[in-house]
């Protein structure tokens, strides 16, 4: 493709130039310049007409998605969630009782929204179980995004404590190792 | 679907499998049965099952949504997966669940096997107060 | 189904949501659809002209990205990825109504698919084209339908949804200083278009 778009006014200033400050008020050079006066009068009435098209767009009700292509959407990743990591939470002759990695994951995202200027990100449990034994230990590896300006050390001890309190209240068994990685600051 | 004649009663797979479900949905912390890929797809109609092979026939079982029943000499086996209610301790959920399902079957007769219960999700329900 | 999950409220970064809906979290990718559905559908419309064609590429689009979601791999990048989708579907399927134009021997159909096949005419019951007869008046949209594809994707990803000229690139795979030629001579089309118009 070529580089059409090099064209200059007669005073030096390129038509881009002129196009990006369509929506500001005239520069000094431009208030002295007729050139220039002249090409933002030429594509004012493009300007407008976006501007007025992406307003219009923007407003139309009709210019939505239709709730039944939402629900559609949300039906098929519904369905393929469910196959999502099992571990397995005990083992007896009764049968095995297993969780998935989201059952537990969305417990310890529900824990870290409780704690002010913390965002939880993704979530690996691993699980280490003996079902002779009848004992499960659970690996909890959270990454978080943490407000900037916080004290990210209490914080995140803060998160730790939530969790170890979280697990066995809507589990049943003890959070384990609880591995929290501050990964981004997030701007309040 | 497997029938089995036992004790002058016929039981098969979909009997137990429709009672698991109700034993489960009554047992108290469970939101409800948890629908599989499987589910999904016949719920789409017959189209979206066509190239999807269905196992559950041929080897005696049954299953819905939710749940797969067994019968095999005389004794059944069940897997369940469920939704519970986040303000009830899952594994007791689970545990409860797999003791009322093997009850209810003794009632039928049959020789309880193994209930698997898998939670699926944990959620608030509407009437559940969060932690 | 996680509709409940207070996890995702208002002030959640973009990038904390984009990685619970990576690990799965529904309530999450949720947002992100929501947050998303509409801005594509209004691209989606306006590239092919065409309701139903728009809807599935933008049904398309959300459950494609929820598939390779655990692929990206940085959480901020999610809004230029999702326009990337959706733009490269669009201009898939403009691509394959150009070639089924050039088997069409009954002129009527010929005449529907003009130039790269983009513009057909809208039905006449739907509701979105009548609506925006006020914002036709001024033949923009009518000039935006006989731009080449990808001069129209760029102008509509630029002007009317924001994009820097730097996602605009690696979407249609130019550089960006090609980007801004390529603004340059849709700016120069619509120029010529709209003042025949009048
Ligand atoms: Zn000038």
């Amino acid at each position: 493709m070529a580089l059409e778009d090099t064209r200059r006014l007669g005073c030096g200033r390129s038509i881009d130039q002129i196009w990006a400050g369509m929506d500001q008020p005239p520069t000094s050079h431009e208030e002295d310049c007729e050139l220039c006066q002249a090409a933002k009068a030429r594509m004012q009435k493009i300007k407008e007409a976006t501007v007025a098209l992406r307003e219009s767009d923007l407003h139309n009700p009709e210019m939505t998605l239709p709730a039944e292509r939402t629900n559609s959407i949300m039906a098929l990743a519904r369905a393929e969630a469910r196959r999502s990591k099992r571990l397995v939470l005990r083992g007896t002759e009764y049968g095995t009782v297993e969780i998935s990695e989201q059952a537990l994951s969305s417990l310890i995202r529900l824990a870290a929204a409780a704690i002010p200027g913390i965002h939880s990100r993704r979530c690996r449990i691993e699980v280490q179980s003996d079902a002779e034994m009848g004992s499960t230990h659970l690996t909890i590896n959270l990454r978080v995004a943490t407000a900037s300006g916080i004290d990210i050390p209490a914080t995140v001890e803060g998160l730790r404590q939530k969790i170890n309190k979280a697990i066995p209240a809507g589990v049943g068994i003890d959070a384990g190792t609880v591995n929290i990685t501050v990964e981004d600051l997030y701007d309040v | 679907m497997s029938e089995q004649n036992l004790q002058g009663s016929l039981i098969n797979s979909e009997l137990i499998a429709s009672l698991a479900a109700r034993t489960a949905l009554e047992t108290p912390g469970v939101l409800r049965l948890e629908p599989t890929i499987k589910g999904f797809l016949a719920s789409l109609g017959p189209a979206a099952l066509a190239n999807f092979h269905i196992s559950g026939s041929q080897d005696g079982s049954y299953r819905h949504d939710g749940v797969v029943a067994r019968i095999n000499d005389g004794t059944a086996t069940v897997h369940l997966d469920i939704a519970t209610d986040i303000a009830y301790t899952a594994l007791s959920v689970a545990e409860s669940v797999q003791e009322r399902v093997r009850e209810n079957i003794c009632h039928t007769g049959l020789n309880p096997g193994p209930v698997h219960v898998h939670i699926l999700t944990i959620e608030a329900s509407p009437g559940s107060i969060p932690r | 189904m996680n509709d409940s999950n207070p996890a995702c409220d208002a002030d959640t970064d973009e990038g904390s949501i984009v990685a619970r809906a990576q690990d799965g979290d529904l309530a999450a990718f949720e947002h992100l659809v929501h947050t998303y559905q509409d801005r594509l559908f209004r691209l989606a419309y306006r590239m092919l002209n065409d309701r139903t064609d728009a809807e599935d590429v933008v049904q398309e689009t959300l459950t494609a990205s929820w598939r390779a979601l655990p692929m990206l791999s940085d959480v901020k990048a999610f809004g230029g990825w999702i326009y990337r989708l959706a733009t490269n579907k669009c201009l898939d399927l403009l691509r394959k109504r150009s070639a089924r134009a050039e088997t069409i021997t009954d002129p009527a159909e010929i005449h529907s698919t003009l130039d790269d096949g983009a513009t057909r005419a809208p039905l006449e019951a739907d509701p979105v084209a009548s609506a925006e007869w006020a914002a036709q008046q001024d033949g923009l949209t009518t000039v935006l339908n006989t731009l080449p594809a990808v001069q129209r994707a760029c102008w509509l990803l630029r002007e009317i949804h924001g994009r820097s000229y730097a996602e605009i690139g690696v979407t249609l795979k130019i550089n960006p200083t090609t980007v801004r030629g390529t603004l340059a001579r849709a700016r120069r089309r619509i120029a010529e278009g709209m003042s025949q118009w009048r």
